[in-house]
């Protein structure tokens, strides 16, 4: 078995060194986005360890996808500083298509509405990118598609077409594809928001492994348990700003600032 | 009348001719028209537009005109088969072009967000994503749009290519039977029409229940 095989949903170890040296895998510095006079971002900073997982809650509107769009610049940010491992780009300067490569190479996104390729059959959507972007073979593309399929729990799905597939588990499907790319960090976009909350377990099982494999993660997500319990750190955003950053209990249990108390109060009384 | 229905089934191989290979012309060039209608650079996507605009604001019937007796008369002379099918072929090619921008409108841009995030690059997003989303949209559209240009042969008959209608106009100079002979014309279209209804319908229904959403 070719050696880059192996490593499918290994990713404990690889960037070991950075961690060690206690330098952030991932470091945004000063973000500001906005839509003409509206500002949806304003100099937000925020760094993510290799290994680490982030979650970041915040009542609506308050930038936390925009935020999340602006690491992989699928929504580029006007101002700021992305950093992810050794790829580095500044807002204000024109980007290379090469320096997007190489930023969104080390990415991988999951989104709200899971994004699958219609006309695809499962198996051809996680493939697909592997040969496109990776120059993989088909027949490697594929054995990596089906330990991943496998890993979601989903190996039997591999034929079938996504709308023949249920939303969580179109979901799963979703996390199979950008992993299929061996991303670095893990980029989830309120992954459960679409989903009844049966459907969203299982999404969050899957994260919960992904997370426990060592897997760096940003997770945009109003599921305040994964906040809590699977997330090392918590960040919560109100109006474009970051309220509150911390180790997840302190910043749940015990919120600083009047607006972060009342929005996890309301959070909470649901 | 078994004769007169004999003498006008000549003209069919001559309409399905037209129909098929200006259909051909329209699916093949509307492709890259609508490239260049949606093109990032402003000059290609300006050209695009007026193209698309003065091809579809001036009549079919004058396009014809135009080509045989403007152009064909001129530097280069041409047959009216070649006439129409070019005249017909240019003007479906734009119908297509806006058709199949229709359909590429239609795509959710989640589709686009998600190869961005994979670094599928903007080729391969067209090709391996969108494009067969696109096409599959137009499908529908498309067959009606084939119905409407398998009728609008019709008016090659004015510049001499002995299609259906040409060989209704003969005859009924020669019977002055009018209304049977057209009555068989336009029932001709009729049975014409419905197998490309059929095909399409089948083909929307096949790949709407592979890839439902």
């Amino acid at each position: 078995m070719p050696q880059q095989l192996r490593v499918v949903g290994q990713h404990v170890g690889k960037e070991a060194p950075l961690a060690l040296t206690n330098k952030p895998y991932v470091k945004l510095e000063q973000i500001t986005k906005s839509y003409g006079a509206h500002t949806v971002l304003r100099d937000v900073n925020l760094s993510v360890h290799s290994g680490g997982v982030l979650a970041i809650i915040g009542p609506s509107g308050s930038g936390k996808s925009t935020l999340l769009r602006c690491i992989n610049y699928i929504e580029p940010p006007n101002k700021g500083i992305v950093t992810v491992g050794d790829v580095t780009i500044e807002g204000e300067t024109p980007v290379s298509r090469r320096d997007l490569r190489a930023l969104r190479s080390k990415l991988g996104m999951v989104f709200q509405s899971f994004n699958l390729f219609p006309h695809l059959t499962v198996l051809r959507n996680i493939t697909l990118a592997q040969e496109r972007v990776l120059g993989r073979t088909s027949a490697e593309a594929e054995l990596i598609a089906m330990q991943l399929l496998t890993r979601v729990g989903l190996a039997d799905k591999a034929a079938q077409y996504p709308s023949r597939c249920s939303g969580g588990q179109q979901q799963r499907i979703a996390i199979a594809r950008a992993l299929a790319l061996d991303p670095k960090v893990m980029l989830f976009d309120e992954p459960t928001s679409a989903l009844d909350p049966e459907l969203g377990l299982e999404v969050l099982s899957v994260m919960r492994e992904l997370a426990t494999s060592g897997m760096t993660m940003i997770v945009v997500t109003h599921e305040m348990s994964f906040a809590e319990n699977v997330s090392d750190h918590v960040a919560i955003m109100a109006d474009g700003c970051i309220l509150e950053y911390g180790p997840s209990r302190e910043v749940i249990r015990n919120p600083q600032s009047a607006r972060a108390r009342q929005f996890l109060r309301a959070v909470n009384e649901r | 009348m078994l004769y007169q229905l004999g003498l006008i089934l000549r003209g069919l191989p001559w309409t399905i001719l037209i129909t098929a290979v200006s259909l051909l012309i329209g699916c093949i060039l509307g492709y890259p028209i609508m490239l260049g209608r949606n093109a990032r650079s402003l000059p290609v996507r300006l050209v695009s537009i007026a193209f698309i605009s003065l091809i579809r604001a001036v009549p079919p019937l004058v396009w014809l005109f135009i080509i045989f007796f403007g152009v064909g008369t001129g530097a280069f002379s041409m047959s009216p088969l070649t006439a129409a099918l070019i005249g017909l072929g240019l003007i479906a090619a734009t119908n297509m072009a806006e058709i199949y921008r229709g359909g590429l409108i239609s795509i959710h841009h989640g589709q686009w967000e998600a190869a961005q995030a994979l670094n599928l690059g903007g080729a391969h997003t067209f090709r391996d994503v969108i494009a067969p989303q696109m096409f599959r949209v137009a499908l529908p559209s498309s067959a009606t749009y084939a119905i409407g240009l398998m009728k609008d042969t019709a008016i090659a008959s004015t510049i001499g290519v002995p299609e259906l209608a040409y060989q209704g106009a003969r005859l009924t100079q020669e019977t002055f039977q009018g209304l049977k002979v057209f009555g068989m014309v336009g029932l001709i279209y009729i049975l014409l029409s419905l197998p490309i209804a059929w095909l399409s319908r089948r083909a929307d229904l096949y790949l709407r229940a592979k890839v439902a959403r």
